[in-house]
């Protein structure tokens, strides 16, 4: 976004706020869509997961303060919204978090969005063996390749702290799959 | 066995594809048919004004409430002469001597200052009051 500070003004004035939006949404959704799909995996729940996050960003528009960047408040509200759409969904199927997501990965090679081999799989699997916090700074950092200072603005969390989180996450994931 | 590396093998991408444009094209349809139906929520000026009228109205009520309280309190605290006196002559253990001693310089130059009585009178009440004497002894 060029000037940042006029985007959002024209999101919150009523006049320009749908062609506004319609620009959002074609910036963000590719981005978020990769984002939310790495952490819930299956297509048809990112589908849902990402409708919810664009109805929750347009809802509170007008609470955004501009202390954040709009790219880290979108990511923040994403990630927000899809581990409580996991928890959830957890939680009505009676499962613990694990075993919904070992499900999630036994069901990917069936998934038309997916065309990724053993070694995937294998990875996938190793990174569902991690703390849910390494797990999202391995995916953002590994996957998605975003910057450390990106990631410290979504998740609120010092780079030093995302440095060691990442260290911690390959070296288990290296182990994981040299013991298997 | 193989130690496993991350950094030595070329980058294990996450398999997860994304779908074709038509995908997004219909969400965004859909999405902004769904957002259509609301409304971003906003706070009206008028309620932000009636908040504002609300929080001065209720520090004029503070501000004139409390010097009147503090007020009740400091006379509530109050005791005035006539109970003070009634209290040490009929209810209380305080005797003479008590009293003497409570008193200081001060005290006494402002009994002083204040009885001022004539001659004459001073003599009637030492005639017509024979214990008047102990008193003043004492």
């Amino acid at each position: 976004m060029p000037d940042e500070k006029e985007f959002i003004q024209q999101l919150l004035n009523p006049k320009t706020q749908n062609e506004a939006f319609q620009q959002l949404l074609r910036t963000y959704q590719k981005p978020l869509y990769n984002h939310i799909r790495n952490i819930v995996l299956n297509h048809d729940d990112t589908d849902d997961v990402l409708q919810n996050t664009f109805i929750k960003v347009f809802e509170n528009l007008n609470k955004f303060k501009g202390e954040s960047k709009l790219f880290s408040w979108m990511y923040r509200i994403a990630t927000n919204e899809a581990l409580s759409f996991l928890n959830q969904k957890a939680r009505k199927s009676g499962i613990s978090s694990e075993t919904l997501q070992s499900k999630a990965i036994d069901n990917l090679q069936s998934d038309v969005y997916f065309d990724g081999n053993e070694i995937q799989i294998a990875l996938h699997r190793a990174i569902t063996t991690l703390p849910e916090k390494q797990q999202l700074v391995f995916k953002m950092k590994y996957f998605q390749e975003l910057k450390y200072e990106e990631i410290s603005e979504i998740l609120g969390t010092s780079v030093g702290a995302l440095k060691a989180s990442y260290h911690h996450a390959v070296k288990k994931i290296e182990s994981q799959l040299t013991t298997n | 066995m193989k130690e496993f590396k991350l950094n030595t093998i070329p980058k294990i991408e996450s398999g997860l594809k994304n779908p074709e444009d038509v995908y997004f094209e219909k969400f965004s349809e859909n999405l902004l048919e769904k957002i259509g139906k609301k409304e971003p929520k906003t706070i009206s000026l008028f309620r932000k004004r009636k908040a504002i009228i609300m929080m001065v109205a209720a520090v004029f009520v503070l501000a004139l409430t409390i010097p009147l309280l503090i007020n009740q309190a400091a006379h509530s605290q109050e005791i005035d002469t006539e109970t003070l006196e009634n209290y040490l002559s009929y209810q209380s253990n305080v005797n003479q001597y008590d009293l003497i001693n409570a008193l200081d310089e001060e005290d006494i130059s402002n009994i002083n200052s204040n009885i001022v009585l004539e001659d004459n009178t001073i003599e009637e009440l030492l005639i017509s009051n024979n214990n008047l004497e102990n008193y003043i002894l004492e």
